[in-house]
């Protein structure tokens, strides 16, 4: 096949090219490791103070209006919801005692969902499940590569002043794996496709799913709003 | 294979690609819409620091350049015959490195990118590749 010099200059110059994409790419993704900082400690999360908790739930009992989140502490877009959604949507919502937040921990990921999750249950009988998840969410890493260490476990209960050895042991005992067992059942029930998943449940009504585009507060506004008015 | 069906597969391949890069453009912008499934990836690689190059999403990069080949594919002159090929030769380049980025350093497999960059690129570049040599030997 005669191919001219046109097609081999072009094909030349195409390489070219997508070299220095290349190079740009890994040369930037080189700046960034070098400038983040690999902090794997956070400040315990304020977020959450002074709002009752029970278990699972955050937020005032006499709400009538119930957002559930079903989440698997190793899904990274969980983890994006819990930065960039949450934080508007418990003080617009739940510090008001509007909205009541029910987290409904998943372990389908793997191995370290399941540790992670069970720990954080064990954090709800002392009163602190949704900080424990946020400090997961925090710590998080790559799938079932072991991030879930009993070092990282023993290090966010000292952050949250709980009592590990006593929360290792509940996380180890009947009671949370029921908990978690009914999570599992619910979702499987709701035929959750995968998590993030939202459901909103208005007094003892029926709960019905919702979509938010985004993790916007504008997203959750119309959604909370409408159940609110509803 | 004659130039007018080699053409029009070629449309059609670029159409496709158009598709699949508006969407997961589409889903870089609206995190809403990804969820973490079963099937693990976790839409890892679009959440990933390589899902942007200076800022830019890929999928957008990638959205832009089908539709320059879709352009030179309309017009069809000797000259956007060899830029359809040379684009298409970047993407083919540039669609290796990203699978080469999800194997080993991102170590997650985005289904829709492996469709774009295992399928839809390599095609698109062989029958723009194709149609540019023979467009160079009649026209020479």
């Amino acid at each position: 096949m005669v191919v001219n010099r046109q097609l081999i200059g072009a094909a030349v110059a195409a390489l070219v090219v997508v070299a220095g994409l290349v190079a740009a790419s890994l040369l930037l993704q080189r700046d960034d490791e070098t400038a983040a900082p690999t902090t794997t400690d956070e400040a315990p999360p304020a977020l959450f103070d002074g709002i009752p908790q029970e278990r699972a739930v955050l937020g005032s009992p006499a709400a009538n209006v119930t957002l559930s989140v079903f989440e698997d502490f190793q899904c990274p877009i969980c983890r994006q919801f819990v930065a960039e959604g949450l934080p508007e949507i418990v003080e617009a919502y739940v510090r008001p005692g509007k909205v009541k937040l029910r987290l409904v921990g998943l372990a389908f990921i793997g191995p370290d969902s399941e540790k992670a999750l069970f720990h954080a249950l064990a954090a709800g009988g002392q009163g602190k499940l949704w900080q424990y998840a946020d400090l997961l969410y925090a710590n998080q890493g790559g799938e079932n590569d072991g991030w879930v260490t009993d070092e990282l476990l023993e290090r966010i209960s000292s952050d949250l002043g709980l009592d590990h050895a006593k929360l290792a042991a509940v996380a180890d005992g009947r009671a949370v794996l029921q908990q978690a067992n009914a999570m599992a059942t619910e979702a499987e029930q709701r035929e959750v496709p995968g998590t993030p998943w939202f459901y909103v449940q208005v007094g003892d009504a029926e709960p019905y799913e919702v979509r938010p585009g985004s993790f916007a507060i504008e997203e959750f506004r119309e959604i909370l709003d409408d159940a609110l008015d509803g | 294979m004659s130039d007018r069906s080699l053409r029009l597969a070629l449309a059609v391949v670029t159409l496709a690609g158009v598709a699949v890069a508006a969407y997961l453009a589409y889903v870089h912008y609206r995190p809403g819409s990804l969820i973490c499934t079963g099937g693990g990836g976790c839409e890892t690689v679009q959440e990933s620091e390589y899902a942007e190059l200076l800022g830019i999403p890929v999928a957008l990069l990638g959205l832009l350049a089908y539709l320059v080949v879709l352009g030179l594919v309309v017009r069809d002159t000797p000259l956007a015959r060899t830029l359809a090929a040379a684009v298409g030769i970047a993407g083919l380049a540039f669609a290796a490195y990203l699978v080469i980025l999800q194997a080993f350093v991102i170590e997650a497999w985005c289904v829709w990118c492996l469709v774009n960059d295992v399928a839809i690129v390599p095609l698109l570049a062989v029958l723009a590749v194709v149609r540019a040599a023979r467009g160079q030997v009649i026209g020479t």
